[in-house]
């Protein structure tokens, strides 16, 4: 097994893990027109909830844009995201897992990443960037799993240079 | 002669936030989170990731992608116990390497190491 050199010394514990208390689940449905991840992020918000695990199971996409990993050029990190690969739909999606939180800014951000298939059976996946997954009629459905007493929360990973979510505790 | 079904009656409890470093094996970095924290019964809520390289078995197939900077795309399975009560952890998905090829299967221990990092959401599973 491959392991690589990261630009930071390693960080203790290899493995977080914190405890949230369980709540109801909510499943979402999102009309078409909107941004997948910026309607969700909206449609939580108004919900109240700014932490969770996402899970979409459903998405007819109009357009949609994801981003592979690469190695990064500069050095400053061991991969790094490649340039973005637009898709023109009917898009279907066919998974996808997402992490809500406070990003490094404090705004809530979903870190996203889908499986689809193109108009042509085509599969294609990768990082969903916000704001660029416009939905068709069709809209979403998304099962969300709100995340109380511990979630996750962005910081500064001196390790891999990047921001990252990390689990933390929180007062809800 | 094996029952065509068996069933385990129980209900889901806690949550486990968990978050793995770069260069820890995705399977049995599950695990050990789960034996650290006494968690034997657990399913995959969600998960957000990538790896170094992946490998993936689907049948008697063995995949092998290249990366660095392979995207999970999505990640599904349970943790349980072996026959020794240790927690065992069986996982399979999707996978996107550099040039957006995907592949799928399970991944097989020992052989995908987390690139930058592995978000994961997993719940207890409560045996009655």
């Amino acid at each position: 097994m491959r392991t690589l050199v990261q630009p930071g010394a390693p960080l203790q514990p290899r493995r977080l893990l914190e405890w949230a208390a369980p709540a109801s689940d909510l499943r979402v449905t999102l009309a078409g027109g909107q941004d997948l991840l910026r309607g969700l992020v909206a449609a939580l918000a108004a919900k109240d909830v700014a932490h969770a695990g996402v899970q979409v199971v459903a998405a007819e996409i109009a357009r949609m844009a994801y981003l592979t990993g690469a190695e990064d050029p500069s050095g400053q990190r061991v991969a790094t995201y490649g340039p973005p690969t637009w898709l023109e739909g009917p898009v279907t999606l066919l998974g996808a897992n997402g992490i809500l939180g406070p990003g490094p800014d404090g705004d809530t951000l979903l870190h996203c990443h889908a499986v689809v298939v193109d108009a042509e059976g085509r599969l294609h996946g990768g990082h969903l960037p916000p704001g660029d997954c416009l939905l068709g009629a069709g809209g979403a459905v998304a099962l969300v799993t709100p995340l109380r007493e511990a979630a996750f929360a962005a910081s500064f990973d001196s390790e891999t240079n990047y921001p990252l979510f990390q689990p933390t505790r929180i007062s809800i | 002669m094996t029952e065509a079904a068996t069933f385990e009656e129980g209900r889901l409890g806690r949550l486990a936030v968990v978050r793995i470093r770069p260069n820890e094996d995705l399977v049995t970095a599950v695990e050990t989170a789960c034996r650290e924290h006494g968690l034997t019964h657990a399913v995959v809520r969600s998960a957000v990731g990538s790896l170094v390289d992946a490998v993936l078995e689907a049948g008697e197939k063995v995949i092998q992608v290249p990366g660095p900077g392979i995207e999970i795309l999505t990640l599904a399975g349970e943790v349980r116990p072996d026959a020794s009560g240790a927690p065992q952890a069986e996982l399979r998905g999707t996978i996107a390497d550099g040039k957006a090829q995907v592949y799928g299967g399970c991944f097989r221990r020992d052989a995908n190491p987390i690139c930058i990092t592995l978000e994961l959401v997993l719940q207890e599973w409560l045996p009655a």
